[in-house]
């Protein structure tokens, strides 16, 4: 190792770097502490995420479905709901009294009970 | 990177457009990428998360994570800057949380015989021993200490990145490094000289 640095020596010491460097390496080299085993057990982890990820595109596949049901529905709802209105549509008092035919006796009610 | 700051082995570090491309392909779900870039960073980040925890098994374990970390938040990296000292930050963090969740910290057992400076080993076990004496030695640094020579003398990042890693200003960081590297060499004086 080089001696004694000068304050703030801004230039790497390659001896104390080696030296720490082998005392900071994994025993084992080629064994289970070896880097390829290492790598390994790490990329098997990688995989491990991957149903993790899937279960995303689960989710976006059911969250379309899931659109494309509402608008079904929606539209489905839209349909019934206008229909039952113009079902329940009735002809204004000054629209029965000068229809041709003669007014029904429910309409001719109305316009006396609402007065 | 300044040529004063060139790592002990350049060869070890990846360029950056050839690093970028790398994240780009692992962005894009390449797995292959993704081992390519683990190969090239996990002896780094396993002396780095060594040099905080001590215990090998913890170290690894800490990297690992680490390293799946990073994959999972690779859309928050910035891949106009190196990647290096972003994956450092991600391992520091977790080895340092790590050490913290620990309830009691699991240091290496030191022969006494090394700590006090004994009787040399054999031509052997002295590469061994020496390991056993700088792990002692650099348990005795505090965490941050520790990191910054660590970064600085083995993986030759420069002073500048590794205020980035530790998210300490670079004054400090030259600080420490020489805080540290002088209490290195006071804990193996007595080594040197029974050498």
């Amino acid at each position: 190792m080089t001696q004694e640095p000068l304050p703030f020596d801004h230039r790497p010491d390659p001896a104390l770097g080696a030296a720490l460097r082998r005392a900071l390496e994994p025993e084992g080299e080629g064994g289970e502490g070896g880097h390829a085993a290492f790598v390994t057990r790490l990329l098997a982890r990688v995989d491990d995420l991957r149903p993790t990820a899937s279960w995303d595109a689960v989710l976006a596949r059911w969250a379309r479905v899931g659109v494309a049901a509402a608008v079904l529905v929606s539209l489905a709802a839209g349909y019934l709901v206008g229909r039952a209105t113009a079902a329940s549509a009735r002809p204004s008092v000054a629209e029965a009294l000068i229809a041709p035919q003669m007014p029904v006796v429910e309409v001719v009610l109305a316009s006396v009970l609402g007065n | 990177m300044k040529p004063d700051s060139q790592p002990p082995d350049p060869a070890a570090r990846i360029p950056e457009q050839d690093e970028a491309a790398l994240v780009a392909r692992v962005r894009a779900g390449d797995r292959t990428a993704f081992g390519v870039l683990a190969e090239r960073y996990a002896g780094v980040a396993r002396r780095v998360a060594r040099a905080v925890l001590g215990d090998p098994d913890d170290a690894d374990d800490a990297a690992q994570d680490a390293l799946l970390s990073a994959l999972v938040k690779l859309d928050q990296y910035d891949p106009r800057r190196p990647f290096g000292p972003w994956l450092l930050r991600i391992v520091a963090n977790a080895a340092t949380d790590r050490r913290r969740r620990r309830k009691v910290r699991r240091a290496e057992s030191l022969d006494p015989a090394l700590v006090a400076g004994g009787t040399r080993p054999d031509a052997a076990a002295e590469q061994r021993a020496l390991a056993e004496r700088l792990r002692g030695a650099l348990a005795e640094l505090s965490e941050r200490r520790r990191l910054a020579v660590v970064l600085f003398d083995v993986e030759g990042y420069s002073h500048a990145e590794i205020a980035r890693i530790l998210g300490i200003p670079e004054g400090t960081v030259r600080s420490e490094v020489f805080h540290a590297r002088r209490r290195l060499r006071v804990l193996l004086a007595d080594w040197k000289e029974d050498g």
